[in-house]
């Protein structure tokens, strides 16, 4: 992929998944669930 | 082929990146922090405006919920009780990154220290008070050892590594 349409993937993909952690709702606390979940696992 | 996944595997870092800071952001502001992000000022629950409170209930208490006047923003802290005083820590200050991540205890020792601390739903309005060294170390230490298995010590507390604040209260 050409380097101009990388950048464009990566903004259309960045603002699609901070939309979806902002509005879609559960998402945020599944996310930060998870994320707890792995850290109480592995973290030392 | 290489080029194809390397870019990839920036889109896979970016998506977890950018969902993290923006739960971050979406927090920032918030009645309280999260388990993981701080938060915003502390709003809702009781003032407290009575006496001062006999703290030997936080002993069973993990964290609370702290939040500084300046900056506005609180996150979760462990807290410490002893000789009838309470106490909140910050470990790893010793190191570059353990100071980057504790940056509001830095704040905390330049401000004016005001703070809410919110207990078990009752917000109480104190001043952080940096102890850097005394005989009090000892029992926050041992505290912090028994209650956190923390493995610190007056000694690692007065060299700095360790920041021990007291919550006092803000007249006085």
């Amino acid at each position: 992929m050409r380097m101009f349409n990388y950048i464009v993937l990566c903004l259309i993909v960045a603002i699609a998944v901070a939309i979806t952690v902002m509005y879609v709702p559960g998402v945020a606390e599944t996310i930060e669930t998870r994320l707890l979940a792995f850290l109480a696992t592995n973290a030392s | 082929m290489i080029r194809a996944l390397l870019q990839l595997l920036g889109i896979l870092i970016l998506i977890p990146a950018v969902a993290l800071g923006t739960l971050r952001f979406q927090n920032r502001d918030a009645d309280g922090p999260s388990i993981l992000f701080p938060g915003g000022e502390l709003v809702s629950g009781e003032l407290h405006n009575g006496p001062e409170p006999d703290w030997s209930f936080t002993r069973d208490i993990q964290t609370v919920e702290l939040q500084l006047n300046e900056p506005l923003s609180s996150r979760l802290v462990w807290i410490l009780e002893a000789e009838g005083r309470i106490f909140i820590a910050s470990g790893y200050m010793g190191s570059f990154l353990g100071r980057l991540w504790k940056h509001w205890a830095i704040q905390a020792d330049r401000g004016n220290g005001l703070a809410v601390v919110r207990i078990d739903g009752i917000r109480y309005q104190r001043r952080l008070v940096r102890i850097t060294q005394g005989p009090i170390l000892d029992s926050v230490a041992a505290t912090m050892n028994e209650k956190y298995n923390a493995g610190t010590s007056r000694q690692d507390i007065e060299a700095g590594n360790t920041w021990i604040f007291e919550l006092a209260p803000r007249q006085g």
